[in-house]
């Protein structure tokens, strides 16, 4: 079985949004609707002594996700493989996820009232394409694939970089990894 | 600048409002019926009770994204929602059910097991609603003001005062049969509001010298921001601290006067422990990249809407 | 254009297209279904983008069909600017379009017609084609300002531009000026996979952009100063002998002058002027030159500085030369242009526009580089060597602020029509309230477009042009690559929409010039232009089908076997061609258009420095401000302070702020950043409001957050070299919008 996973090689982005254009524009999203920030920090210091990163924020498809086990519906599901996803069909928008969610990755969706989230594009992955985020980034920031897999580059990438996890206080355990400088 | 991001809303708090209310009405009338006795809480009590939880009910309907699906939350035995919503489908339903005892034209009135039964499940669905918004808050981890057993506390003993006070105000519309507690209702929700402000200020100090930096800042606003005045002055000062001094004054009047500040403060309690839900704790450079989008209603968003 | 569309359904075409929202040309495959484009992606076989796509890219679809797109031609039917139109046919327009346009020849002579370019994304030999064989040498872009007076003056010392950099086994690239992290992404890319490989990367820039977030050094010089850094790097390579003593032996002429030029401009002598210690302007320069092989890439800044320019890009341009940096393998390139396409000079029509025209071109007796004196010159050295000569469109064109202020004086002649192709000049071009007065004052405005902009507002008529879905695109960077990447049209164009090759050939032939143009489509004189490729295809589609692209062998010291393309065959470190136009023929210090050291008054009354025009995500130039999906991330415009210095002026981040020069003020947010020194402001470009009013006074609030309100033309600020005018460098005051002047961001109106 897969477990997916992102990688975020924040020594690569550069925050151009072009991850969240793709997103929304191809995933059909209400313009108000944003899966996957990109946030700039900084320029931390003081001039000239500055820093600057950009962290791309999505859905981080955590082991323990907040989000399914307080959803009343059960609309908010976990697949084997690890993508967490909502079934839009059950979800009445009460938006427990919303506010369960440690990394603001539930977007309520006015016109359809219900919530909305990145599920890794699972419905490209059938097709065997990558999700929009990754095919669209020149950066090659976004790394994508199974971490089950050890010859995949998101296996080789967690285990042989210096990555880290938002949040890992909150024992969420999210599959998205972070590689910082 | 204000970052955007969609949540809970003032309705939800208004249902946390009246059903902890209602719960917590119910939780005294079924205790005094299980050790005293019927006819010891007045008719309208026992009506609203469950009318207040079933308020409620209709509030948290309308809050969601899609009313008509409703009946989907009673599905996931798991999450805290659904036994909230079943919860509070017992307490209406058996709340009313022990209303109805206090109609003597009705063949069952009479049935003493039956009521003391209904009773006991009043008291267990009332105190589940009373205080499973507090739990429900609590368990957000990455809600820094909520975060903490704290909540469950402070719920339930609002929504305990807010009961005994509302079934004072329907003891002076309509008194019970029989008197004896109507006496002892007041000292009892002035001694829970007594608690209750212990206990908040005990909740803003621990918050503040508490595990985690984003918990002091999280209360911050409450301590001495843009909520301060209304928590200090209004729901300590003007809904806690004054309500005790009133309820020691037995006078209808005070008793009045008393009674509508709780309940205004226990409303002003519950939209604003929403609204500071509000701030998450943020992610890396997350708060400023959130308060520079647009909020919806700016003009390019409307100008080539196509039909 | 959902992921519920199912790209695998039967009658799918792909067609093989391409991004036109900047000047890479990324790829773009686009699912065509009876005329439909489906859905969009990036082309992975494209060899710019390799499947990405920016923001931009992203949304071609929404760009194609959007409700605010100008579909049909249309002829003003009120006042110029009165927002009324009437819808008519294309025949109607360009009937009526080709008897005025006949009438002013007859009347004023044909350079009374002028055009007006924007960025590439245009047929512009068909352009230059019919303005030469119309006979006026007065059409103009945006040119001065980027790329063209640098590509002038580099092929003027070494005989071509060497703009390819050979980045891969490059040691050390120079930034200068040039942000890729937020405007060429396709570039970012290649710099990162390289850094990660121990590329060493300097950058040159006021602000701490996205590429200086990611460099090894990072020279946050003063805004305008970059002649005095590039003076004091040759100084430091020359004097601490760090040159290459065998390429200036064998390659170059005139390395004592330039020692001895350059001996005084130490980097303690720079220090003052560029803010910078001195020790840092010597890290870099030894950085570049020990490093080798390396690369300087071309940067827009110097370019839109004004006055220093020229200086500035000569001496930039020396830092090659003497570090020998030149045509070796990891280096940058000479390439040339290229010898087996027909170049987009060859479909110019050069030769047919009179020499009593070419004599006539406004600006061209001060701005010689750019214009017929100094391109005249230059492109024969190059036919003599290359055996072509360079795009003469671009390169060698009239002076647009010339051309402006012609109109508003009649001087040095009446100028009664412009043309509008892909340009928002009112936006895009310097002193914007000059730019305004000239729109609507000209007799005669034409713009071809595919939005109401605050210029077309003003115009006579407006056409729709189609987007580079609708077309088949040539992409040889300005017709000056050795190299093309041929991509073809997804659909048909939609609406009444035309390439403006259709509307420059339509207009050509009502004119007379029906036997220059045999060519009916776009198609076919592409189709022209790769057949001596020899690839044995049958069309122009064929060849995007099957061939895609053409790359010649790299062949690395081309001047050993041709020589450089100057009157020695050397690199002139001393420039004879520069000369002879009666330029210095080495690099002098000139200070920054506006400057605290020449003009201390000014310096007084507007106490900050002021640099305008960086490209920022997710918009391009004036462009895409009416797609919410890019307006949505940010739908306001941000000045950069130093948090210092705003605290001093009581500026909160986020409040509304006024910019102000002697030219006028214009309103953005202050965005607080400890990347600029606390004497810089950075201005975002190209603002306007969409959403509003299209037709006067409002004009789509075109003046309220424009940064060119700001900039300067005057002949003392222009670059006597290229012409230049400044965008950078400029002297400027900043202080809080009162409250009770805005309403809102994006609604508010202008409170003066």
């Amino acid at each position: 079985m897969a477990r997916y996973a992102m990688v975020l090689d924040t020594r690569r982005c550069i925050g151009c949004h072009s991850c969240t254009v793709a997103c929304k524009v191809h995933n059909d999203l209400p313009v108000d609707m944003i899966y996957n920030p990109v946030t700039t920090v900084g320029p931390v210091g003081v001039f000239p002594h500055v820093h600057m990163e950009f962290i791309p924020l999505l859905c981080m498809h955590c082991a323990n996700p907040p989000c399914v086990e307080c959803c009343p519906t059960t609309a908010s599901q976990q697949r084997e493989d690890g993508i967490v996803w909502v079934d839009e069909n059950k979800c009445v928008g009460c938006k427990a996820c919303v506010m369960a969610c440690p990394y603001g990755a539930r977007i309520p969706n006015h016109e359809k009232g219900v919530v909305q989230k990145c599920d890794f594009c699972k419905d490209r992955l059938v097709l065997g394409k990558e999700p929009y985020c990754v095919a669209t980034c020149h950066q090659r920031a976004r790394i994508f694939g199974d971490l089950d897999d050890e010859s995949s580059e998101v296996y080789r990438l967690v285990n042989q970089e210096n990555v880290v996890r938002l949040l890992p206080e909150l024992g969420t355990e999210p599959y998205v990894f972070y590689i910082m400088d | 600048m204000k970052p955007k991001e969609d949540i809970w809303g003032w309705m939800l708090a208004v249902d946390f409002f009246f059903a902890g209310m209602g719960g917590g009405m119910l939780v005294i009338i079924g205790v005094v019926e299980m050790f005293l006795g019927e006819g010891r809480t007045s008719l309208i009590a026992n009506f609203i009770a469950p009318l207040f939880v079933a308020l409620g009910a209709l509030l948290l309907i309308l809050e969601l994204g899609r009313p008509f699906q409703a009946w989907r939350v009673f599905l996931n035995p798991k999450a805290i929602l659904t036994i909230g919503a079943w919860c509070m489908l017992m307490a209406i339903g058996f709340g009313l059910i022990y209303a109805t005892f206090g109609i003597k034209a009705l063949p069952w009135s009479g049935w003493v097991v039956i009521r003391k039964l209904v009773a006991v499940f009043c008291v267990i669905f009332g105190l589940v609603v009373a205080t499973y918004p507090g739990v429900l808050l609590g368990r957000h981890k990455s809600r820094p003001f909520w975060t903490g057993f704290g909540m469950v506390t402070l719920f339930l003993t609002s929504s305990l005062v807010t009961g005994s006070s509302a079934h004072l105000l329907c003891n002076l519309i309509l008194p019970p049969a029989k008197l004896e507690i109507s006496t002892i209702l007041p000292y009892l929700a002035a001694g829970l509001l007594a608690f209750q402000l212990i206990f908040w200020i005990l909740y803003m100090w621990m918050k503040k010298t508490g595990t985690t930096d984003r918990e002091a800042q999280a209360i911050q606003s409450w301590i001495n921001g843009d909520a301060s005045i209304g928590f200090w002055g209004g729901f300590l000062f003007a809904g806690s601290l004054i309500p005790i001094v009133l309820l020691l004054i037995p006078s209808a009047i005070s008793y009045l006067i008393g009674v509508i500040l709780v309940l205004l403060a226990g409303l002003w309690m519950r939209i604003n422990v929403i609204h500071a839900g509000k701030t998450r704790t943020w992610l890396p450079g997350e708060e400023r990249y959130r308060g520079r989008l647009p909020l919806g209603d700016e003009a390019f968003l409307k100008a080539w809407l196509k039909d | 254009m959902s992921k519920n569309i199912d790209l695998t359904q039967e009658g799918i075409q792909v067609k093989r297209s391409c991004c036109f929202f900047c000047h890479q040309n990324c790829g773009v495959l686009a699912y065509v279904k009876d005329g439909r484009i489906l859905e969009i992606e990036g082309d992975p076989n494209n060899p710019t983008n390799q499947g990405a796509l920016c923001c931009r890219g992203n949304i071609a679809l929404k760009h194609l069909d959007h409700p605010a797109r100008v579909n049909y031609p249309l002829k003003r039917k009120g006042k110029r600017g009165s927002g009324e139109w009437e819808r008519i046919s294309w025949d109607q327009a360009l009937d009526e379009i080709a008897a005025k346009l006949d009438q002013i020849r007859n009347e004023f002579g044909a350079e009374a017609v002028t055009t007006a370019g924007g960025t590439q994304r245009t047929d512009d030999w068909a352009r230059r084609r019919f303005m030469n064989l119309y006979g006026s040498p007065n059409g103009f872009h945006n040119a001065h300002l980027c790329w063209i007076p640098t590509f002038m003056v580099e092929t003027a010392i070494y005989g071509w531009c060497p703009f390819e950099t050979d980045l891969t086994s490059s040691r050390c690239l120079v930034q200068w000026g040039h942000n890729p992290g937020a405007s060429g992404m396709p570039e970012m890319r290649g710099i990162n996979d390289l850094k990660q490989k121990g590329l060493k990367v300097i950058v040159i820039d006021p602000k701490f952009t996205e590429t200086a977030s990611k460099a090894d050094l990072w020279l946050p010089l003063r805004p305008g100063s970059d002649l005095a850094l590039a003076l004091a790097w040759l100084n430091v390579i020359i004097w601490e002998g760090l040159y290459d003593a065998a390429f200036i032996e064998n390659c170059c002429v005139g390395f004592n002058e330039l020692a001895q030029h350059v001996k005084d401009y130490t980097p303690e002598w720079a220090a003052p002027l560029t803010w910078l210690d001195p020790e840092l302007i010597r890290e870099g320069a030894r950085m570049y030159a020990t490093n080798k092989p390396g690369n300087i890439q071309w940067g827009v800044a110097i370019d839109q500085s004004g006055t220093p320019a020229g200086a500035a890009m000569h001496a930039r341009a020396l830092l090659r030369a003497v570090t020998g940096n030149l045509d070796a393998p990891g280096s940058d390139l000479l390439t040339g242009p290229s010898k087996e396409f027909i170049t987009d000079e060859e479909m110019e029509a050069n030769e047919w526009l009179p020499e009593e025209q070419k004599a006539k071109q406004i600006g061209s007796d001060r701005y010689k580089i750019t214009s017929w004196p100094g391109y005249g010159k230059i492109a024969q050295l190059c036919k003599d060597v290359w055996g072509k000569a360079p795009t003469a469109e671009w390169m060698c064109e009239a002076h647009p602020p010339s051309v402006y202020r012609a109109i508003l004086t009649g001087e040095p002649y009446p100028v009664k029509a412009l043309l509008v192709s892909a340009t928002n000049p009112v936006n895009s071009y310097g002193e914007s309230l000059q730019v305004l007065e000239a729109l609507r004052k000209v007799d005669f405005l034409v713009t071809c477009e595919y939005w109401m902009t605050p210029s077309s507002m003003l115009s006579d008529y407006v056409l729709p042009i189609a987007g580079a879905l609708e077309r088949p695109t040539f992409h040889s960077v300005y017709g000056c690559s050795d190299f093309v990447i041929a991509t073809q049209r997804a659909i048909q164009p939609m609406y009444e929409r035309r390439t403006d090759f259709d509307f420059w050939r339509d207009l050509g032939i009502r004119l007379g010039q029906a036997e220059m143009w045999p060519w009916e489509t776009l198609e076919e004189a592409n189709y022209y232009r790769i057949y001596p490729l020899g690839y044995g295809v049958s069309s122009y589609d064929e060849f995007v089908e099957k061939v895609f692209y053409h790359f010649p062998e790299r062949e690395y010291y081309k001047y050993g076997r041709i020589g450089f393309a100057t009157p020695s065959r050397r690199v002139e470190l001393v420039s004879s061609t520069l000369a002879e136009l009666g330029y210095p023929s080495m690099p002098t210090y000139i200070g920054p258009a506006e400057n605290e050291n020449d003009d201390p008054d000014l310096a007084e009354k507007f106490p900050l420095v002021l640099t305008t025009g960086g490209g920022f995500m997710p918009f391009h130039h004036s462009e895409h401000f009416q797609i919410e999906e890019l307006r949505f991330l940010r739908y306001e415009p941000y000045m950069d302070i130093n948090p210092t210095t705003a605290d001093k002026l009581g500026i909160k981040d986020g409040d509304w702020v006024w910019i102000e020069t002697e030219r006028g003020r214009i309103k953005q947010k202050a965005n607080l950043t400890q990347g600029i020194h606390p004497r810089v402001i950075v201005t975002q470009r190209g603002w306007w409001y969409p959403e509003r009013e299209a037709c006067e006074p409002e004009l789509g609030g075109c003046l309220e957050s424009n940064t060119n309100v700001l900039t300067s033309v005057a002949d003392k600020d222009c670059d006597p070299i290229g012409g230049s005018w400044a965008n950078r460098g400029l002297l400027c005051r900043v202080y809080k919008v009162e409250s009770s002047t805005i309403t809102s961001g994006s609604n508010g109106k202008d409170g003066k």
